[in-house]
């Protein structure tokens, strides 16, 4: 009895926490549902990047300072590679994020959904942010060597290309319903 | 009125107070045109506060006459309000097909699983059953409801104030009867007497709180422009969705090799 009720209460403390959350959307989407900037994004931006990247954490200068230079300076440039590899996997995550966000806008502005399609991302999504938390605060704490950027660019970048064409549809489209709002909302007639 | 305490009566006469104003401001600012059956259910709901007054007045409150015409007037409410909330719902995901479609889905699978271990949990209790549904219902509802609203701000769907103070409304007061009833339920096992009158206060007064809510919620005039959204073609969501989550897929799978790359180095 005892257990039951505090998993009871606990429950419920959990869905008002959640209601609230919730609840509670953030001004600028209260006003307008599909944010502003969602259709000028591009995915893949900061992955574009991974040459330079790659350059600056190559082994072959790791192993040239290291018969070269003292080994304060080593340290100096191992801190460095760190936040570099933090950097880019920050701003491979900021990308992970902006491909999700067009699938929501996608998913949003259709006229079907697949529920599968839509759980599997939300699968993803979690899977993503735990790894990436993991990498993160091992290479914070340092007990990572720095990592093998390769083949991280492409995942991202090509599916902007695919993308192109539905974004320029949403684009399209989203002139066309502009330009109607605006031309009803001379006439002062409502849109439903 | 027979057999409920002072303060019962107090609350019980503000609650319907307020649900009357609810009343008024669902019909002076037009908001009945968009929720004809949320208008329903409070109007059912001022009507019930009035019978039950009749039938406390006339069988008593602790007669088996008022107990079950009171659990009936309930069950008929506990209805209306499922079915107002899917219709507040339907208000802000209806011009979204795709997503009112994955929304009803949701809605659906959480209200019959939870309200499924309900029932198993009433059918055990015979002589709780009542209590236990009532508890059970009102948690299925909640989490239905809470799952929507989590879906709703996942995509960035706007919510209009009234509709987030309806939606608000209708969950805290379903949280609040599923703890006064387990709390309740726990003293009166153990033998505490006075517990009813207290559950009876807790549940009005709330109730009475949810709708002060939907009053402010209600005080401006109901939108009387919704803007529908221009919908893409079927064939961008089918062809784009599965490709992002097929990068999603390999980027993660390559985050995966990153860690195990590294673990194996150590």
């Amino acid at each position: 009895m005892t257990v039951s009720m505090f998993i009871l209460f606990g429950l419920v403390a959990g869905l008002l926490l959640l209601l609230g959350w919730a609840l509670h959307i953030p001004g600028k989407l209260a006003k307008s549902g599909v944010p502003p900037d969602a259709l000028d994004e591009v995915a893949g931006d900061h992955v574009n990047f991974l040459p330079q990247i790659r350059q600056a954490l190559a082994k072959a200068d790791f192993d040239f300072l290291r018969e070269r230079a003292p080994e304060k300076v080593q340290q100096r440039v191992r801190g460095e590679r760190r936040g570099v590899a933090l950097a880019y996997l920050a701003a491979v995550r900021g990308d992970f994020h902006s491909l999700l966000r067009m699938a929501r806008v996608i998913a949003v502005l259709s006229p079907e959904v697949a529920a599968l399609q839509e759980f599997e991302r939300l699968r993803l999504t979690a899977k993503f942010n735990w790894q990436y938390q993991l990498i993160r605060w091992k290479l914070l704490a340092g007990f990572a060597t720095l990592p093998h950027l390769d083949g991280l660019s492409n995942l991202v970048s090509a599916l902007s290309v695919r993308m192109e064409a539905a974004m320029k549809e949403l684009g399209e489209r989203a002139a066309l319903a502009a330009e109607l709002a605006s031309s009803v909302n001379r006439r002062g007639l409502d849109v439903v | 009125m027979g057999g409920l305490v002072q303060s019962v009566q107090w609350a019980w006469g503000i609650s319907a107070g307020i649900s009357a104003v609810v009343l008024g401001l669902l019909f002076f600012q037009r908001y009945f045109r968009n929720l004809p059956m949320f208008t329903a259910f409070v109007a059912a709901n001022v009507c019930q506060w009035g019978l039950l007054y009749v039938i406390y007045l006339q069988f008593g409150i602790g007669s088996r006459t008022s107990l079950v015409l009171a659990w009936i007037s309930e069950a008929c409410i506990l209805l209306l309000r499922t079915l107002a909330a899917m219709e507040v719902l339907h208000r802000v995901l209806g011009p979204y097909p795709g997503i009112w479609g994955l929304g009803w889905r949701v809605l659906a699978v959480a209200f019959l699983v939870v309200l499924s271990y309900a029932a198993i949990e009433a059918g055990q209790n015979i002589s709780a059953a009542i209590g236990l549904a009532d508890r059970g219902f009102h948690l299925a509802f909640a989490v239905a409801l809470v799952a929507c609203l989590l879906m709703i701000r996942y995509y960035s769907i706007p919510v209009d104030p009234p509709y987030r103070a309806l939606l608000g409304g209708f969950c805290v007061y379903s949280c609040t009867v599923v703890l006064a009833n387990t709390i309740a339920r726990a003293l009166f096992l153990r033998g505490f007497a006075n517990i009813k009158p207290i559950w009876q206060f807790t549940m009005v007064a709330t109730y009475a709180g949810v709708q002060g809510a939907w009053a402010v919620g209600l005080w401006k005039a109901a939108p009387a422009m919704q803007v529908r959204p221009t919908l893409l073609r079927t064939s961008v969501y089918r062809q784009i969705s599965p490709q992002i989550n097929e990068r999603l897929r390999l980027l993660n799978g390559q985050l995966s090799k990153f860690w195990g790359a590294k673990a194996a180095r150590q």
